[in-house]
């Protein structure tokens, strides 16, 4: 039998974690489990700063991988990305030209990057779907990360089309999990509500969240993401990118989350909406169908499910989370 | 004192701004002011895709400003051929001079776009908001989009940095020290090959080529074939115009926003009065006919100048007719060293 050596850059992030912990839960030879011959390695910046060629050219000498998930980037809040426009720009362009060509060089038989619905154009017919990206300019708080993003789509298409190599991408909604980041000052929504709860609980002071709960998302989890990881590994070879999502019809409002969050915390105090503060976009829904085509159907974990066991994790594993407060790094 | 170095400079462009701070008088609006050192510089001085070989230049000659005109192009067939190279090769070219250009404090930075990164699908004319409205035309979106990524680079700089970095966007030249290989020129330089050698060959100088890639007739003495109908239309600036427009800039112009350096669209002229300018330029005796079979392109891809005439004020373009004369007369003068042979391999 074959042996495949597939690395997972930003092997230590939510995303990454959470395939390390289908890949080590699943029965092996099933659907999402190992398959055997194959050999997983996860990396983080620790091993290799990706926007180095020559450090991202060792990274693959060592391992020498056949396959790459690529997760690694720069990522960040609202504030750093209106802050950091060309380091989020550059950097990102950086570490995806060093993956992709290093890739390119070495042979390696396939390699899946990560876009996000959030690279999307600012003015655009909803729901999102894959053939939308580039048909016009993404928000300009972003911008710098979008159009890093958006590039690697069209990396993906030169490089099969000159050298017929078998790159694709994937694009996630709002992801949340365990191992992500808490840090009030950069972290999402799910996350950010999680951490402000609990130090309100903790504190006995009231759980404010802003705006007016309405808007909104599309939320998936990190261990259903690993498995489409997985399944777009396995059994996908199209170099068009695929969004993986829940459905629209899964979408849930900020309160909906927000309850959710006060049940599993069994939060009893003073929990209110600052109506004052900003809401975002009401509604940025993107399309499944094409996913659901390919697969032929997935059960994902049902919402309060999932959150409920993130909230578990992050209560079990406060010390050593990604807090910001702990000295642990966040990744900005 | 300041230091302006040009990339690509022994290009049809760079070449073009070598002859007019030559002729213009010094102090002039165009003319070089006293305290400017130019310096033009190829890829023999230093391979731009290399960051330490951009570093390298840059220490050499100390720019306080730069006019980025070097990239890897082509035309059509090689670009679909390298959609890969012309992309990330022309990323390296690009990142290496604004990082560079950065890192060094340089005060400006003009880099250069082009009209044919326009979105495919668009509403005409052409202005600077359209650039990233949808996808490029897929023959060279390799190209088209390392372009693209210029102004996403200007502005990002602009916003983190503070950086004084632009770009101008040429529609189609032509000029002297253009490339005039057949299968790679663009069209009036092809075009202007094209007659000489039927005019050669109906002054029996040279036998008739075999080559199918060459629809060459020889009834009726007719070797003087141009491509398509001669019906599209084509807004064309002479390149010693563009040059004065880039020094308009460089001295002039300080937003982050791209402007288009055209002629008006009303200055648009079809392919077959490109080809009798052409004809009665070289004094061409024979005759010449449109194989229709052939593509031709978009009939009209228009862009529109007001911004540049609103901020430039008066500017006058060159007669087309007097520009082809002077090209013409340029090729007729300097064929034997011309850019008219395969250049190699991208």
């Amino acid at each position: 039998m074959s042996s495949s050596v597939i690395l997972v850059t930003g092997g230590t992030g939510l995303v990454g974690s959470a395939i390390r912990h289908i890949i080590e839960t699943e029965p092996a030879g099933s659907r999402f489990g190992k398959k055997p011959g194959e050999k997983w390695v996860f990396v983080s910046s620790g091993e290799g700063d990706l926007r180095d060629p020559e450090q991202t050219r060792k990274l693959f000498e060592k391992y020498k991988p056949t396959h790459v998930i690529h997760l690694a980037a720069l990522v960040g809040g609202l504030f750093k990305n209106m802050k950091y426009k060309l380091t989020f720009l550059r950097d990102n362009i950086l570490i995806n030209d060093n993956v992709l060509h290093t890739s390119h060089t070495t042979g390696v038989k396939k390699v899946i990057s990560c876009l996000s619905t959030c690279v999307f154009p600012d003015k655009v017919t909803y729901p999102l779907d894959e053939t939308k990206i580039h048909l016009g300019l993404p928000h300009e708080s972003n911008f710098g990360y979008a159009h890093a993003k958006r590039m690697v789509d069209v990396q993906n298409h030169a490089y099969k089309d000159q050298f017929g190599d078998n790159f694709t991408s994937a694009i996630p909604t709002n992801v949340f999990g365990p191992h992500d980041n808490f840090d009030l000052e950069g972290s999402h929504v799910i996350p950010g509500l999680i951490h402000k709860c609990y130090l309100a609980k903790k504190n006995g002071t009231p759980f404010v969240v802003m705006g007016t709960g309405k808007p909104l998302r599309q939320f998936i989890y990190s261990y259903d993401l690993a498995k489409l990881f997985i399944w777009q590994l396995r059994e996908y070879d199209d170099v068009e990118p695929v969004i993986l999502s829940v459905g629209e019809d899964e979408e849930v409002s900020i309160k909906q989350v927000a309850d959710a969050i006060v049940k599993a915390m069994d939060f009893q105090g003073e929990y209110t909406f600052d109506t004052t503060k900003a809401d975002g976009q009401f509604r940025k829904p993107a399309s499944n169908k094409n996913l659901l085509s390919l697969m032929g159907g997935y059960e994902f974990a049902p919402f309060d499910k999932a959150l409920d066991e993130t909230v578990k994790w992050f209560l079990a594993n406060y010390d050593n989370a990604r807090t910001g407060l702990n000295g642990r790094p966040t990744g900005h | 004192m300041s230091v302006i170095l040009v990339t690509g400079g022994t290009g049809l462009v760079g070449k073009a701004l070598q002859h007019i701070l030559a002729i213009e008088p010094e102090g002039s609006r165009f003319g070089k002011k006293a305290g400017e050192h130019w310096v033009f510089v190829s890829s023999k001085d230093a391979d731009l895709r290399d960051s330490a070989q951009t570093m390298a230049l840059f220490e050499k000659h100390k720019p306080t400003h730069v006019i980025h005109l070097a990239a890897i192009v082509g035309g059509v067939y090689i670009n679909m051929k390298r959609n890969l190279t012309f992309l990330r090769d022309n990323i390296l070219i690009n990142d290496n001079i604004l990082h560079t250009s950065h890192v060094l404090g340089v005060k400006k930075v003009i880099s250069c776009l082009s009209t044919c990164v326009f979105p495919d699908k668009v509403t005409y004319p052409l202005d600077e908001t359209k650039i990233h409205l949808g996808p490029p035309h897929p023959s060279n979106f390799g190209y088209s989009h390392a372009k693209r990524m210029v102004d996403v680079q200007n502005r990002a700089y602009k916003e983190q940095f503070g950086c004084n970095f632009t770009s101008a966007i040429p529609t189609s030249i032509f000029g002297p020290h253009d490339n005039f290989e057949l299968e790679s020129a663009h069209v009036i330089p092809a075009l202007i090959h094209k007659c000489f050698l039927a005019q050669r060959m109906c002054a029996g100088h040279s036998k008739l080529p075999i080559s199918s890639s060459w629809p060459y007739h020889i009834e009726n003495g007719t070797s003087f074939v141009v491509g398509g109908t001669g019906k599209p239309l084509r807004q064309f600036i002479y390149s010693h115009d563009l040059a004065k427009l880039f020094i308009w800039q460089l001295r002039e112009y300080d937003s982050v926003e791209p402007v288009i350096l055209s002629v008006g669209e009303e200055e648009e002229v079809s392919i077959e009065t490109l080809t009798d300018a052409i004809v009665r330029a070289m004094d061409f005796k024979g005759e010449y006919v449109f194989d229709t079979s052939q593509a031709e392109g978009q009939f009209r891809k228009p862009a529109s100048n007001k911004k540049l005439i609103s901020l430039i004020g008066n500017f006058e373009f060159t007669p087309f007719q007097k520009a082809l004369d002077e090209t013409v007369q340029w090729f007729l003068a300097n064929h034997a060293r011309a850019r008219t042979d395969k250049r190699a391999e991208v």
